[in-house]
């Protein structure tokens, strides 16, 4: 975009209903120049190149290719194990149940592992907290465990060292802590969801009774405490408060989100959602009611919601119409659903807030029915950061140990108090900010590789197993407490101790084998009744900032992960960076453009970066991602986007500044576009269905088969958070390509989510759109390709032929939906060992100069066909899950078999809200969506 | 100052006139030269495809009756002619695994912890037990890294191992039998009826005796009692992922 977007221009609306980018709704020029190049790339190659030398290059590499051909698969060598491990069948792979963990919360999967090594990552589906799927956080875990630059050696002054001098040194520092009591020790973690692990710190406490446990958990977490429902939640009503956007509940509340979305569709009670937010969320987007208001007029809206359900007394309080309006429509849903509702303050609203939503809850009687309180985790409370800071200020500090937390990056207040401290100690994956600043640092392995325990969501306990064993000299958390206190038990003994009266020998075995410990869950205490304080309305004029953790990398944990970088960010679809960003009416009033740098500054602190406009933002709010502008932990993680820890907890004026330059974006909004209009369908009411399409004429006859495969993807389900396209990317070893050739339009996710506007860019309404291959039975591509490497397999499935492709990229040109990917780049050839041994031997590795597509995991369907086969049968319904069905937590995505009228895809298909994308083009779309419902409202 | 081409031509045939010469640029046996030259690249051309195609088609290229170098001289035929050892006692993961797999250490030493127990040839088995790293074989069967073998399903539906390996029972040392390139894949895959018997014969190496008509009908039949289709088993998508 070049200069600042019209806003007049922008109101009246060029015609076309769904719009993604700014510029496109104004129909810029230059838009339609990149519209109509199918990639964005092409328009912007390099220039200084002459066609002579072009064709010449052309000639030599067509004679090239020729000789390529003569080549011999290089001769291999075999190595047989000495002895065998019974089950250890080259060839087969091996599952274990186990788990990861995001902010002390233990996300459930089942690793896959291939001649051990693992190489995916699925739900647990037989525990509650996953019911098979998963996050875009956890799918991505796995690539964590290979990263590159994890930390290899423990590290005394910067410098490799051995385990056995910092033994020595442990031991030095465990005398004199026991001759103290503890005195001037500090245990710094992240949130502590292992029970192992709070048992390992109550037993150091008891020990050193003059020793404090601190907590650093830069993200605030106001749901710890609670346990929320939604599966049962008829009429949800947030304020400020992203329930479906990332985080560590994600999973269970997305999950709890489809379930009751899906009976809401077959007819059983009502699945509202009222939103009211400053900034635009994937829970606003998936709201029956969406509010833009600013996080500071929270206190208002939930206090006339409370006068409106007379749970408050009071006068009606000084509401705009709209906001008055979304109050009644929430109110009324809550009285429609009393017993059932639910009413959720954001993490950042202030405690007033939490209490009145529980009070609300508490009278309309949704309390133990949609929001329960967790049991309060143990004796020992830690102690937070501000106590930390007082201690090492007042000199009472003399060591501290950092286990798992990095506060020299995301507690920069913390960082010069830190250095005073006379012995520091830190251990983590990552050699990070942390480490730089500490005398010792200890490697650490990944959950992966180690053997743990924590909690899930849902409360109950879940066992972590390895997967692998660790091949860098680490060692987990649990043995280093353990070392701290003097003993030299192996991991897995110290994780049986926790479980030693929980679980008889049989009971752990049970355990492990399928992840969950039966009974762990402890008993929810009865939720208090106190009457709430009152609610402060905040000030509220000039600029408001919020910051928030960033979506796809969270707090800066994820930074070295190439996966989670390259994820579009679901609203703005920004990646490898953040940006500052603001409404549409602010950039207008300061005269800015998406990519202009500014100055922003809170206080006397400041942070410089360039502005994202982003529609459906509240006009005076700012908001900014954390996680980025790392300065070590990884050649992936250092120098993408700037960090903005620098302004949390700043006092003061908001002010920006526009300064000079520019900075490019990242950002996938523009790509792939497709021509056309009518992306997204709606359908105002449960009842309602879309008009019948008019028949097309087509020369040729459909396509019968059976099993014929088919994918029907529910729009209405959908909430775009992401865990499809990462699940797709571990899947089918699709590379990463970094921050330039992304800004080219090159990425290469066979699945997009797009994201689409609709109407004003103040407060459009917006809706997001998976977009795998549609798999048409008609297939453009496939009348394109001049050497037949875009072929139609008889199931229905539309092939691309890696060794066949020669490059002409006619098929990508042909496809109306845009999901055809070039390997522009050799991008896999440089990897190095470890991120060889992430990629999942089923897939080919594709080389440079070949198409690329989804192939609707062709490798599960291959494996299920041999494994039924073999028993002489057809293929079960439901035993070809795709990798992004499988981790999809609302159940968005099913795939199956369409000839088979029975089947869920079938029936869905069968619906009155199914509708093909692009209908004009004719194509017979495998792939076909099913219509949003607008409403919540079920029968009554 | 440097003149335009035309009037420079005319410069030159005015001179050569003058001269009394016939102004010729191609002397007289050009022509001849230009058929043979023509001739010559066509014939070069011819010989470099056919060539081409001969070397593509070569027992070099398709490493077939090759003998690789291993470290030890381990002979088939010795341990499946003369001691009627199964197949599947080495490859045991064969019928359930996309790989037949090689036999672990341990599995030879079943036998020669009793047998050639100070056989000089075996030295690397037991080296290999003693310091429990794998001997290193070097393949003699291999694929693409783009081609999916699984050889499970084919033992199960009854293609015998002699039909891609051959005669091993013969092999003193192990060569590749058959070239391994797609041609041979799909030779099986479009007509699979002659290639396929009784499960429980498939690691049988001397030939059944059935004559063509025999392995034909008894191939249909396990076709249609199994519902094989070859129109889907020559698709892309079956072995290319």
């Amino acid at each position: 975009m070049s200069g600042p977007p019209d806003l007049t221009a922008l109101r009246s609306l060029t015609g076309k209903r769904f719009w993604r980018a700014l510029d496109e709704l104004v129909d810029q020029p230059d838009f339609r120049v990149r519209m109509s190049a199918a990639f964005p790339a092409l328009a912007s190659g390099p220039g200084d190149w002459r066609r002579r030398d072009i064709l010449k290059c052309l000639g030599g590499a067509l004679a090239l290719a020729g000789l390529d051909g003569c080549e011999r698969a290089p001769d291999q060598d075999a190595m047989p194990f000495v002895e065998q491990p019974e089950g250890a069948e080259p060839g087969v792979a091996r599952f274990y149940a186990t788990a990861v963990e995001m902010d002390g919360v233990a996300q459930p999967v089942i690793g896959k592992t291939r001649e051990g090594r693992p190489v995916k990552l699925e739900g647990n589906g037989d525990h509650p907290a996953s019911r098979g799927a998963t996050d875009a956080f956890t799918q991505a875990a796995l690539l964590d465990l290979y990263d590159p630059a994890r930390s290899t050696a423990p590290l005394h002054r910067g410098q490799p060292t051995s385990w056995a001098r910092f033994e020595t040194a442990l031991a030095a520092l465990r005398g004199e802590l026991d001759g103290r009591q503890g005195e001037g020790f500090r245990l710094l973690t992240a949130r502590v969801g292992s029970p192992t692990l709070r048992r390992q710190i109550e037993t150091m406490l008891d020990r050193w009774p003059q020793a404090c446990w601190h907590v650093h958990a830069p993200v605030s977490d106001a749901g710890a405490g609670e346990r929320l429902r939604l599966d049962r939640a008829h009429a949800i009503i947030s304020f400020d408060a992203d329930l479906l956007g990332p985080g560590p509940r994600q999973l269970w509340h997305a999950t709890g989100w489809g379930a009751r979305r899906r009976a809401f569709q077959a007819g059983e009670g009502d699945a509202t959602l009222f939103v009211a937010e400053p900034s635009p969320t994937i829970t606003g987007v998936t709201a029956t009611g969406r509010l833009v208001a600013a996080a500071a007029r929270m206190g208002t809206l939930m206090k006339a919601l409370a006068v409106e359900l007379g749970v408050r007394a009071g006068t009606p309080l000084r509401l705009g119409s709209t906001e008055r309006n979304w109050v009644k429509r929430a109110a009324a849903a809550l009285k429609r659903n009393a017993g059932r509702g639910l009413v959720v303050a954001g993490s950042e609203q202030p405690p007033a807030l939490h209490a009145l939503a529980r009070a609300i809850d508490q009278r309309l009687g949704n309390l133990e029915v949609t929001r329960t309180v967790a049991a309060p985790a143990a004796r020992q409370q830690a102690l937070d950061m501000a106590a930390l800071a007082g201690d090492i200020r007042a000199g009472d500090v003399q060591s501290v140990f950092l286990l798992e937390v990095n506060p020299c990056y995301s507690a920069p207040s913390l960082a010069p108090l830190l250095a005073r401290v006379p012995m520091r100690i830190h251990a983590g994956l990552h050699a990070d900010e942390s480490a730089a600043a500490a005398h010792w640092h200890l490697p650490m392995p990944h959950l992966l590789e180690s053997w743990s325990d924590g909690r899930a969501a849902d409360g109950s306990a879940v066992l972590m197993q390895p997967l692998v064993r660790p091949w860098l000299q680490v060692r987990s958390r649990h043995a280093l407490l353990e070392a701290l206190m003097g003993g030299d038990r192996a991991d897995r003994d110290i994780v049986r101790e926790t479980w030693a009266d929980a679980l008889d020998e049989e009971g752990w075995t049970r355990a492990l084998v399928s992840g969950i410990i039966a009974g762990g869950e402890p008993a929810a205490a009865s939720p208090p009744g106190a009457e709430p304080p009152p609610v402060q309305e905040l000030p509220s004029e000039g600029l408001s900032l919020l910051i928030r953790p960033d979506p796809t990398i969270w707090d800066g944990r994820f930074a070295s992960n190439p996966w989670l970088q390259e994820l579009p960010k679901p609203l703005t679809k920004i990646t490898w960076g953040n940006a500052i960003h603001l409404s549409p009416a602010l950039a207008r009033e300061r005269e800015l453009a998406s990519g202009d740098l500014v100055r922003l500054s809170v206080g006397s602190r400041s942070v410089t970066g360039p502005v994202w406009i982003v529609p459906g933002q509240e006009r005076r709010t700012l908001l900014v991602h954390l996680g980025h502008g790392r300065s070590r932990g990884g050649p992936v993680a250092q120098k993408v986007g700037f960090d903005s820890y620098p302004l949390v907890n700043a006092r003061g004026e908001v002010r920006l500044e526009k300064i000079e330059g520019r900075e490019e974006v990242a950002t996938t909004q523009h790509h792939f576009a497709m021509e056309g209009d009518e992306f997204i369908r709606f359908v105002d009411t449960l009842a309602d269905a879309l008009p019948p399409e008019p028949p097309r004429a087509n020369f040729f006859s459909a396509q019968k088969s059976s099993p014929a495969w088919g994918m029907a993807i529910d729009l209405d389900l959908c909430i775009g958070c992401n865990a499809c396209v990462v699940a797709c990317v571990a899947e089918n070893n699709i590379p990463m390509v970094g921050r330039e050739q992304v800004a080219k339009g090159r990425e290469m996710h066979w699945l997009r989510v797009d994201r689409y506007y609709e109407g004003s860019p103040d407060e459009p309404s917006q809706a997001f759109q998976p977009v795998p291959c549609m798999h048409c039975e008609d297939a453009p591509c496939e009348m394109g390709c001049p050497v037949n490497a875009a072929v139609h397999s008889p199931e229905g499935l539309n092939l691309q032929v890696y060794n066949r492709c020669i490059g002409t990229r006619t098929c990508s040109a042909y496809c109306p939906y845009k999901v055809r990917r070039f390997n522009w780049f050799d991008l896999t050839a440089k990897d190095p060992p470890e991120l060889r041994a992430v990629r999942n031997p089923e897939v080919s590795v594709r080389g440079r100069g070949v198409m690329e597509k989804c192939t609707y995991c062709i490798q599960r369907i291959s494996a299920a066909r041999i494994t039924a086969k073999k028993e002489d049968r057809a293929i079960r319904e439901g035993e070809v899950m795709t990798a992004c069905q499988a981790a999809c937590p609302t159940q968005a995505i099913m795939f199956g078999d369409i000839s088979d009228a029975t089947s869920g895809v079938s029936r869905r298909k069968a619906s009155g809200r199914d509708y093909d994308l692009l209908p004009e083009t004719n194509t017979r779309p495998r792939t076909t969506y099913q219509a949003r419902i607008r409403g919540g409202e079920g029968k009554s | 100052m440097e003149l335009e081409a035309p009037v420079r031509i005319h410069r030159v045939a005015t001179y050569r006139k003058q001269r009394g010469r016939a102004a010729q640029i191609f002397p007289p046996a050009a022509d001849t030269w230009l058929r043979l030259g023509v001739a010559a690249l066509a014939l070069g051309l011819l010989i470099l495809a056919l060539g081409g195609w001969d070397y593509a088609r070569s027992s070099y290229q398709s490493q077939t009756g090759w003998v690789q170098d291993q470290p030890v001289p381990f002979s088939h035929k010795h341990h499946v002619a003369d001691d009627g050892i199964d197949c599947r006692y080495c490859h045991a993961s064969v019928e359930t695994s996309e790989n037949a797999g090689l036999p672990p250490t341990h599995t030879c030493m079943t036998c020669h912890s009793q047998l050639w127990t100070g056989a000089g040839v075996l030295e690397p088995v037991r080296e290999s037990l003693a310091s429990d790293k794998p001997i290193r074989w070097r393949r003699v069967a291999q694929l693409p890294d783009y081609v999916q073998f699984n050889h499970s399903i084919h033992i199960d539906r009854g293609v015998a191992c002699v039909e891609c390996h051959g005669r091993v029972d013969q092999m003193p040392l192990t060569w590749r039998a058959k070239p391994f390139q797609m041609q041979f894949c799909l030779e099986c895959h479009r007509d699979p009826a002659p290639h396929l018997r009784p499960p429980d014969l498939v690691t049988r190496m001397e030939p059944l005796g059935w004559s063509e008509k025999q392995k034909r009908a008894y191939g249909e039949q396990v076709m249609r009692v199994h519902r094989i289709d070859p129109k889907t088993l020559d698709n892309c998508g079956i072995c290319h992922r």
